[in-house]
């Protein structure tokens, strides 16, 4: 007879925090909370074994526990009576759970503190309904409801996503057709994507949607957070309960610098201030990395288990989509012809306005009027282009006349140039407006610019 | 044994539950909505559903062993009191007021971290008992390597 645990899976998202009651040999009681229940089958559950307390050394000499779980749709409590059989430290349920924990760690700074280490496997002899934790039917719960009536992941919405990816005509076009189609036929609007960086394990974001700061060229390494983790990894993560998640392990913070330990640099939560949901999806062609997609909600049950799937198949599209419109930018800039040395309009100079663009040659970082606009290959890129103009006074360029140039010193393999060139032109339009690269066809664009520019080279 | 600051703790409003076993070593629990700390911190009534498992109560009746979880859901500082079941009587109607304040206190705190508090309204959580507990040990509970260290 079914126990009926498959229908409990709310339950396990950690939203609620679980109880867990044990009892030691002599036979002293324990109740505890505990961090992570996960579903494993109709018959098995995992709870998270992270430090050896009282609960896990009773679980050592009596095997019988009781687990009670709160369903976060219709409040329902329910009463799980286990048995622990065996701890996991590998396998598709260990990584599933050392992912999510992980991750919540990385963003405390808890890693090494904050990790799983092991997957306790316990059968589940009965559920039973917790008579004082009486609920809603589930058909009259808010988030129930709304799921129901507004389902997310559907294949209608898969379908017109695929067809807006498939009009997009550059990799600008593509990232945007992405974010405003997660927006728009699922709902989410706060999301990112993040592509490979320049320095080797780590990511850049190249595009975001729903921030006030659009913070194109922020870096994640990977390992950091959730999405350094879903890098890491290569695997999608989805966490719900974020913020219970976040106190249970600055609680753990606070236990562990009473004991002398001190944290690891803070790494600060990407996106939304108190995000609940987050979802990280690695973009992997045939192995390889090429980005991550991070969706956040400020709902704390946003992405469920059964979208798992079509999670995993949305990466996997999206993937394809980026690489191959990075591999045709870069075949088309190749083809492009130089550009002809066109003479630069006169810069505008609204009402006299001047900025000061400085270059600092031994770190590579380019500033304007003081602040900090971009550095490495980008920034190398935005000098040549600058003083070029200021030299020649030519306004169009072409990505092949880049690639080709030694004094950039490209990469000779997979340079990304095109990826780079979209990073920069997003940055100008944050952070400097005035200048501005315009495309003018296929690997051509044109710098323009809104004011008179001061060049200044420092070492 | 349970001093003013524990006590103060203790009576602010938590996420409170208790835990029994019976004769076999198994496990039991239920929620606890309010507690209060009495003769010098010697004892503690706990105030519980009468709708919760009557497993509960046997075991409290047959072998007295019990555990009372206190977590504080903002910041997770946790407590465990272990002790020995004493007396179990019909809550009185000033008891009842006692702990419904109480109660208030903890679904603030649930609404602190994005948990609605009305999320309980369709519990079953009055009337109740009050259950008098003498206190024996004391645990800190709050989650991380030293959690389970005694507490004075």
């Amino acid at each position: 007879m079914s126990l009926g645990l498959e229908t409990l899976t709310p339950c396990f998202q950690g939203i609620v925090p679980a109880m867990f009651f044990t009892c030691a040999k002599d036979g002293t009681p324990n109740a505890a909370f505990l961090s992570h229940v996960d579903y494993v089958d109709p018959t098995h559950v995992a709870l998270s074994f992270q430090f050896f307390n009282k609960s896990r050394r009773n679980i050592a000499e009596n095997p019988h526990a009781l687990v009670r779980v709160i369903d976060p749709d219709t409040h329902q409590g329910y009463a799980l009576r286990v048995k622990y059989l065996r701890s996991e430290t590998s396998g598709p349920l260990f990584d599933r759970m050392f992912l999510r924990i992980e991750a919540i760690a990385s963003y405390s700074g808890l890693k090494g503190i904050f990790k799983l280490k092991a997957a306790d496997i316990y059968e589940v002899e009965s559920v039973e309904l917790v008579p004082e934790q009486t609920g809603v039917t589930e058909r009259w719960s808010p988030r129930s409801r709304a799921r129901q009536e507004n389902p997310v992941f559907t294949m209608k919405a898969l379908q017109e996503m695929s067809s807006r990816i498939n009009t997009a005509d550059s990799l600008d076009g593509l990232l945007e057709s992405i974010l405003s189609g997660l927006k728009e036929h699922f709902g989410f609007s706060h999301s990112m994507i993040l592509l490979a960086g320049e320095k080797p394990n780590t990511l850049v974001t190249i595009a975001s949607r729903g921030y006030p700061q659009g913070g194109a060229g922020a870096e994640v390494e990977f390992g950091d957070g959730i999405i350094g983790v879903v890098a890491e990894a290569q695997k999608p993560i989805r966490i719900s309960g974020l913020l219970r998640g976040m106190l249970h392990a600055r609680a753990v913070a606070m236990r562990a610098i009473e004991s002398g330990w001190s944290p690891d640099r803070q790494v600060p939560l990407p996106g939304l201030e108190n995000p609940e949901s987050q979802l990280g999806v690695p973009l992997v062609v045939r192995g390889e990395l090429i980005g991550v997609l991070c969706i956040e909600s400020e709902t704390p049950y946003r992405f469920h288990e059964d979208d798992k799937t079509t999670i995993e198949m949305l990466g996997s599209h999206l993937a394809v989509a980026v690489q191959n419109m990075q591999l045709r930018e870069t075949e088309d800039a190749m083809q492009t012809p130089r550009a002809e040395p066109a003479a630069a309009p006169p810069a505008p100079g609204r009402n006299g306005s001047r900025r000061e663009v400085t270059y600092y040659r031994g770190e590579e970082v380019l500033m304007i009027d003081g602040e900090y606009l971009i550095r490495s290959l980008p920034a190398r890129i935005l000098w040549k282009l600058l003083t070029t103009k200021k030299k020649d006074g030519r306004c169009e360029f072409t990505n092949r006349e880049l690639r080709l140039d030694k004094s950039l010193n490209l990469p000779d393999y997979k340079d990304n140039l095109e990826t780079r060139l979209l990073l920069l032109r997003r940055r100008l339009e944050e952070k400097g407006p005035d200048i501005r690269m315009v495309p003018k066809g296929r690997g051509r664009f044109a710098l323009e610019l809104g004011c008179e520019i001061e060049l200044v080279e420092k070492a | 044994m349970l001093d003013q600051t524990l006590t103060e703790f203790l009576e602010q409003g938590l996420a409170i539950h208790i835990g029994t076993r019976d004769a076999r070593l198994r496990p039991n629990g239920c929620v606890v909505t309010a507690i209060r700390v009495e003769d010098q911190g010697r004892h503690l009534v706990a105030f519980i559903p009468k709708a919760v498992t009557p497993a509960v109560f046997d075991d409290l009746r047959s072998n007295g062993q019990a555990a009372l979880s206190f977590t504080r859901p903002s910041d997770d500082k946790a407590v465990q009191v272990k002790g020995e079941f004493v007396s179990l009587d019909d809550a009185s109607e000033a008891d009842e007021q006692f702990a419904r304040t109480q109660w208030d206190g903890f679904l603030k705190q649930l609404d602190l971290i994005g948990l609605p508090g009305k999320a309980t309204n369709t519990w079953t959580l009055w009337p109740s008992v009050a259950v008098r507990i003498k206190v024996t040990a004391l645990f800190s509970q709050t989650p991380g390597p030293d959690a389970g260290a005694v507490l004075r």
